[in-house]
């Protein structure tokens, strides 16, 4: 091939791996646009099956060079046990399996973090203390040099309605956090 | 709001096509200022990167394609001569140099001898002010129209035009400069 044709290929490959991180990068910032309506910090499907009934582990944590917490959430179970292990690596968190069609009554936004706190966090999602770790959303990443002492953080994970994947919503709390009310939330009129 | 990407820089066909129209004239467009093959070679993989970084500032119908591309040509010359460190983000290199066989070789050797006259024309103009200098380099030794040559700058034509005339008068003397067309 010649050294024309060869510089083209590269470009071509670079052009197809840009369009697909924009357009993951769209499909992302749509995920998130949707969680105010949820009463959380941020919300992001994962393609979790539900229920599969296997003994498979519930889930892989691991570090990250950086620092951050690597959790790859395989089903939902043992969300007591993942709550120890964020424990063992300075996490206090909270984490809530919802069953199909219900979610929690009471919103997350009392005694979250400070207000500049949080407008610096929700700015940048780069930033954030919960992120998506992965395109495909199997894995969340959490930060916790940015956590304050006494600061829990909150992971609700629910289905998605209308689908078989799974919504995860997350926010930050200052103290400990509050019990999730179980309530039926009504198939939302529309496929949003 | 962003604007909307050309599709030469979202969709690996349309670049194909975009890549095709343009690659001779940027390859020569570069053997105008640098007699290095290997050095070409590169510039050449750099200056379509950067079409793509730069593709936001593509405004269809401003100046021309090809005068926005030399402007892309321009800024990465500039900054490849200001870099100290030479490294590509493109795969296809071994020890920092882009592999070229004979035949590569030979190609871009015979572009590079083709345009040492237009080589030899740049220093002249050296000690022209810069944005002077840049104008006429566009018009005289890339035979740009002075409309291209200010949307390769981002600048007015009225005032490419302004450049081109003072560059002109401050040049009488050379026989360069009357080549060249100032349509």
């Amino acid at each position: 091939m010649s050294l024309e044709e060869r510089i083209l290929q590269e470009l071509k490959a670079e052009v197809a791996a840009r369009a697909d991180r924009r357009r993951r990068a769209r499909t992302a910032r749509r995920l998130f646009a949707g969680a105010a309506a949820a009463g959380l910090a941020a919300a992001a499907a994962i393609a979790v099956p539900l229920l599969t009934g296997t003994e498979r582990p519930a889930y892989a944590l691991s570090r990250n060079p950086d620092g951050s917490i690597r959790v790859q959430i395989i089903e939902f179970r043992d969300p007591d046990r993942l709550e120890a292990d964020l424990a063992r690596h300075g996490v206090r968190a909270d984490v809530t399996y919802l069953e199909p069609g219900t979610g929690c009554a009471n919103a997350l936004d009392g005694g979250g973090p400070a207000p500049e706190d949080k407008e610096r966090l929700s700015a940048d999602p780069e930033e954030w203390i919960v992120r998506p770790g992965d395109d495909d959303g199997h894995v969340v990443l959490i930060d916790p040099r940015d956590l304050k002492p006494g600061w829990t953080v909150v992971l609700r994970f629910g289905a998605d309605p209308g689908s078989d994947r799974a919504m995860l919503g997350w926010t930050v709390v200052d103290g400990p956090a509050p019990e999730c009310d179980v309530v039926r939330v009504p198939e939302p009129a529309s496929g949003t | 709001m962003r604007r909307r990407q050309p599709d030469f820089a979202t969709d690996p066909v349309a670049f194909e096509t975009f890549h095709r129209r343009h690659v001779d004239a940027v390859t020569r467009f570069l053997a105008r200022r640098v007699d290095d093959p290997h050095t070409v070679a590169d510039l050449v993989a750099e200056v379509f990167l950067a079409v793509l970084d730069s593709a936001h500032t593509y405004r269809p119908g401003l100046g021309s394609e090809i005068g926005w591309l030399y402007g892309v040509a321009r800024d990465t010359l500039s900054a490849e001569r200001r870099r100290a460190v030479k490294q590509s983000r493109l795969t296809d290199r071994v020890g920092g140099r882009r592999q070229l066989d004979s035949d590569d070789l030979a190609r871009l050797e015979e572009r590079i001898d083709a345009e040492r006259h237009a080589r030899q024309a740049v220093p002249a103009m050296a000690g022209l002010p810069g944005g002077e200098r840049a104008v006429l380099e566009l018009v005289v030794v890339d035979r740009l129209t002075v409309t291209e040559a200010a949307a390769a700058l981002g600048i007015r034509p009225g005032a490419a035009k302004m450049r081109m005339h003072r560059a002109r008068r401050s040049l009488q003397a050379s026989p360069l400069v009357t080549e060249g067309s100032t349509a």
